[in-house]
């Protein structure tokens, strides 16, 4: 059995090494996209099919959760947020596929979807409170915890990489294991938990992007909670 | 444990692209999907206002046009109501009047039929006084001579015992309307000589002509007045026969 932390070189591009990871990366682009293509060319206003329903369902899902975080135009987020859950999801579900590898499973592929969220944060804590604002949400709710503030800002996006990781990496291993053990079936129920644990932690992941990226945005720590809404008359 | 730099930042700008990717293939054609639904529905739900607006404007236009043609229906009534009772008014004062006339019609026309038959009466009473008159004249005799023939004719035709009872009867006298004369005296001596001698002869002006034989017993009317109260019975018994 292979090490879990390894990463197979597929090929070379020029200097460039290209892992498994990254192929298999841009095997699940490629189908995403073009399976968003294909829904998006049927998308009508008048009779959403069964696809279109669900997608309704999922921008207007979305849309709701970063409302319900971040005060707003959840359109600003909408596009990360979607993003990420629906590649991590993807990504989690891949290892369905008899020989593939889920690219989450590395620590490369969440570190970078950590990074992603990092910089985003950055990018709109700076976009819309300017740089001084954003810099003085570090000495909140003291200068004194300016030290910590930065160290969290660092901790709480390894936590989010290594919680991403340690799931499906943990999930595939010991799948691996159990199936290099007993044979053929024994390891379904494990799969899928595993999906299961796949599906929770594309969630989380989406969950806590969010709540990183709106405190951030609003200088609060954690997510902001918006006041109930309340019906229009 | 090892860490590909290079995976890490193809990730990374993998991540980036997909963001790209669904981006312009995915949430951005649903989400303009889910915006013009939404700005579908809110037309259509302005259109509805707009529609229960108009439908409330209309209502209230028909309760309004109601209420006139009401209140147009209770003038229209009235003034009927009004008109009724004016020709109402009218029609029994003209049948009072036509009724009136009526009667003054009636009246007049029985007030000319009373005086048409009293007229007509007057004018019978007066074609039978002179017929009665006309035949009670005809019937008298020249003077009173004549009456007292007359009267020994009807002593002569009277039975034996009533004209003895009569005679013998006491107070026998004659009565005249007038006083004769000595020749009219003698004449009525002679034509009763056979029944009686110079009997007493009285006045009495209500015979107007003639010469009756009275006394205890009877008498025998031998008048004009007698003749004209006979003829006029005998006359009424031939009218109402």
């Amino acid at each position: 059995m292979e090490s879990p932390f390894a990463n197979p070189l597929a090929f070379m591009l020029g200097p460039v090494p290209i892992t498994t990871t990254v192929l298999t990366t841009w095997a699940l682009m490629a189908a995403m996209t073009l399976a968003a293509a294909w829904a998006a060319r049927r998308l009508t206003i008048d009779r959403p099919g069964r696809v279109q329903v669900v997608l309704e369902l999922l921008v207007e899902t979305l849309d709701s959760e970063i409302a319900g975080t971040v005060p707003g135009d959840p359109a600003r987020f909408r596009v990360l947020i979607g993003t990420l859950l629906l590649f991590v999801f993807v990504a989690n579900w891949s290892s369905l596929v008899p020989g593939v590898e889920p690219p989450t499973a590395h620590l490369e592929t969440d570190a970078a979807l950590a990074a992603v969220v990092f910089a985003a944060g950055v990018g709109w804590g700076i976009r819309t409170r300017g740089v001084r604002g954003w810099l003085t949400s570090f000495a909140r709710p003291s200068w004194v915890m300016i030290p910590l503030n930065l160290v969290e800002q660092v901790t709480r996006h390894v936590s989010l990489t290594i919680r991403l990781f340690g799931n499906v990496m943990s999930g595939v291993f010991v799948i691996g294991i159990v199936l290099s053990l007993a044979g053929l079936l024994v390891p379904i129920p494990l799969m899928a938990l595993d999906l299961l644990t796949g599906a929770v932690q594309a969630y989380i992941f989406a969950t806590l992007a969010l709540v990183f990226i709106g405190s951030a945005v609003t200088g609060d720590e954690g997510a902001t909670p918006p006041p109930p809404q309340q019906d229009a008359p | 444990m090892s860490f590909d730099w290079w995976t890490f930042g193809l990730q990374a700008a993998n991540v980036l692209i997909l963001l790209a990717l669904l981006r312009h293939f995915l949430f951005r054609p649903v989400a303009g999907i889910l915006e013009q639904r939404r700005q579908d529905t809110a037309a259509a739900l302005a259109a509805a206002a707009a529609a229960r607006q108009a439908a409330r404007d209309a209502e209230t236009r028909a309760t309004a046009e109601a209420d006139t043609l009401r209140t147009q229906r209770e003038t229209l009534l009235a003034q009927a109501r009004d008109e009724a009772e004016t020709l109402r008014q009218d029609r029994i004062a003209a049948a009072r009047a036509e009724a009136a006339r009526i009667i003054a019609d009636g009246r007049a026309a029985m007030d000319h039929e009373t005086r048409a038959r009293a007229d007509q009466r007057l004018h019978q009473t007066a074609d039978l006084a002179l017929a009665v008159a006309r035949r009670a004249l005809a019937a008298q005799p020249a003077g009173l001579p004549g009456y007292a023939t007359r009267l020994a004719d009807l002593l002569a035709a009277m039975p034996a015992p009533q004209r003895a009872a009569l005679l013998q009867g006491t107070g026998l006298h004659l009565v005249s309307a007038s006083p004769p004369d000595a020749a009219e005296r003698a004449a009525i001596h002679a034509a009763l000589a056979p029944y009686v001698d110079a009997p007493r002869i009285e006045t009495d002006p209500g015979l107007i002509a003639g010469l009756d034989l009275c006394s205890d017993t009877g008498i025998v009317r031998n008048a004009l007045d007698h003749d004209i109260d006979r003829i006029a019975r005998a006359l009424h018994d031939d009218q109402t026969r």
